[in-house]
């Protein structure tokens, strides 16, 4: 079952076209990673399908429906972005934040129900982010506030989550602890998980399905096996790669690399 | 989720510029170049006074001070939606052309149409109005870019380009008009408060009782525009109606005030300011305080400068200017 897929979607800036042609099927219930060098159009990609950017031509169609003819608040019941590093949340609280997820429920004047409420607490606690409840963000370290952000989205009550980097700017506990977090989610709650992930042996360890981009085109999509291999990854990332096995999980994993010289 | 202690102090804020206000009304009620005793100012008001001393309260004093009063409110209400919307501590009416562009309005159609007294001062500001969203417009249109939509920054650059273009305007326009006609438009740019009548009154409140509601009714949405527009797209607000619908509120909300006080800038770059140094960035919390900061700084700037020099004292706009320009190059230094 796929409720979420894009059809040779063309998006750019001015007239520099940065994803080209590009069709995707999201996976329903499995969590998805998006990996590409910088530049890639990884990012932009992620961008269209949520709506933040809007795209040339092709189309994005979400439950039978284009994106863009959709009503924006009944987009965000249906998907919930984070995007890539916040800027600062000047002042407010984490409880304040989060419950700016209600947002797409709410009627007027933004007051919140008893159910809001539930669905915030809930957030905090998944998170574990509800001691923190009225403490502003800004004081809070940066794994610490990457949970809140996640939090916010949770608030949501989207069945498909969008992340930008997530572990950006995250010590390696930390990155994990995000990460298993939305493993969680995805397990326990079958949400929808699509991120874009710079660590390939996190994209290998934790994704179901992985989107390799090069240049905005798909080289390669399919689970680990498919995508984290010598050949798949030279022709993405121009490296060498040593692919080995994470004596853990059983998974692939890139021991070591080197750059590719000139063109051979 | 607002700590309780923080309404609290909003309260206390509110309650004090409220005394503020009423201290300086009394106050500006009883100075002036006729004479009103402040111990006939209680039976006045209660209707006992001399012809004389009525006519000096409600036909003189009364609606000015309302007017001040009410435009100071207008402008700082204007100025926090901009600044809301533009994600920018600099964002004022006057500073991004909407004032200016008022301005060439009045002056074209003082200098080059058939004036009457009578019908001129009603308008008036319908002129500036129309000044005011045509020049909003235009800074709407050039900081437009497809697939963009409106960059805040862009906005406000375009918008001071087109304050100094407007301004170059009106210098050619009044080089080349008569020596009496220029005396008006020089006294309309310094922001002199001349619309003193209750009629004026009567132009300016309907759009605050609606404006404001309006505003507050968008507060949570301000919020989250204010946070990150990525945020704000994800959560489903319609980022680039709102702005639109906000902008068009805050062009009406500077317009309807300019028009009768003559240019005043720096009210909307200071009133929000300092609202939102003392509770906050949240817009239901500190648009109050900065409606009633906006009102009391006109009123203070207006009352203090028509008693300094007699009889036609220095113009509102000339003295919120002294306090203004210092404020202003604080907050630019300080980024």
């Amino acid at each position: 079952m796929v409720r979420l897929f894009t059809d040779e979607l063309n998006v750019g800036y001015s007239d520099r076209l940065i994803v080209k042609n590009l069709s995707v099927h999201i996976p329903d219930k499995k969590i998805t990673a998006i990996i590409g060098s910088n530049g890639c159009g990884k990012s932009t990609l992620l961008k269209a399908i949520t709506r933040i950017i809007s795209h040339q031509t092709g189309s994005i169609i979400l439950d039978g429906e284009n994106i863009t003819k959709e009503n924006t608040k009944v987009l965000a019941k249906k998907m919930a972005i984070l995007p890539q590093t916040p800027e600062s949340a000047s002042g407010l609280t984490v409880g304040e934040l989060v419950s700016y997820g209600r947002f797409p429920y709410q009627s007027s004047f933004g007051r919140l129900t008893k159910k809001d409420y539930e669905v915030i607490d809930w957030a905090l606690d998944v998170t574990r982010t509800k001691e923190f409840k009225f403490r502003p963000v800004d004081a809070l370290s940066g794994g610490q506030r990457q949970r809140v952000w996640i939090a916010m989205a949770l608030a949501q009550e989207t069945d498909i989550i969008f992340l930008d980097e997530p572990t950006t700017y995250l010590d390696m506990a930390h990155q994990l602890e995000v990460l298993e977090l939305l493993q969680k989610l995805n397990r326990e709650q079958e949400r929808t998980i699509v991120m874009v992930l710079h660590d390939l042996n996190q994209a290998a360890r934790f994704a179901d399905y992985i989107v390799a981009l090069k240049d905005g085109q798909i080289v390669k999509a399919g689970n680990c096996e498919d995508v984290i291999n010598h050949h798949v990854l030279r022709t993405v990332f121009q490296i060498d790669t040593e692919i080995g096995r994470d004596p853990r999980t059983n998974k692939p994993m890139c021991v070591t690399y080197n750059l590719l010289k000139g063109d051979s | 989720m607002i700590q309780p202690a923080l309404i609290k102090r909003q309260r206390l804020i509110l309650c004090l510029l409220f005394l503020l206000i009423i201290v300086t009304m009394v106050v500006g009620m009883g100075l002036g170049y006729a004479s009103l005793s402040y111990d006939r100012l209680l039976p006045t008001i209660l209707g006992k006074g001399s012809f004389k001393e009525e006519f000096i309260l409600f036909s003189i004093r009364l609606p000015r001070i309302i007017i001040t009063l009410l435009a100071g409110m207008s402008l700082a209400l204007s100025g926090a939606i901009l600044q809301g919307i533009t994600r920018n501590d600099l964002a004022d009416p006057g500073i991004i052309g909407i004032n200016s562009g008022a301005g060439v309005a009045i002056a074209i159609y003082f200098l080059f149409f058939p004036v009457q007294a009578g019908s001129f001062i009603y308008l008036l500001p319908v002129i500036a109005f129309i000044g005011a969203f045509l020049t909003a417009l235009l800074i709407y249109v050039f900081s437009y870019k497809k697939n963009e939509g409106i960059q805040p920054v862009r906005l406000i650059l375009i918008g001071i380009g087109f304050s100094m273009a407007l301004s170059g305007i009106m210098i050619v326009l009044i080089s080349s008009a008569e020596r009496s006609k220029v005396d008006f438009i020089a006294k309309w740019l310094a922001g002199n408060i001349w619309g003193t009548d209750w009629p004026f009154i009567w132009a300016l409140l309907p759009w605050l009782v609606i404006l404001v509601p309006f505003t507050f009714y968008k507060a949570n949405r301000l919020n989250i525009l204010g946070l990150s527009e990525q945020v704000a797209i994800g959560v489903g607000i319609s980022v680039e109606r709102e702005r639109i619908l906000l902008l068009i509120t805050a062009v009406a909300l500077a317009a309807s005030a300019v028009a009768v006080t003559g240019g005043i800038a720096f009210v909307g770059l200071m009133a929000p300011h300092i609202a939102k140094a003392l509770v906050g960035p949240r817009n239901q919390l500190f648009i109050p305080i900065a409606l009633f900061i906006g009102g009391w700084l006109l009123l203070l700037a207006d009352t203090i400068g028509r008693n300094l020099a007699a009889p036609d004292g220095i113009p509102a706009g000339t003295m919120v200017a002294i306090i203004g320009a210092p404020y202003f190059l604080y907050l630019l230094l300080k980024k």
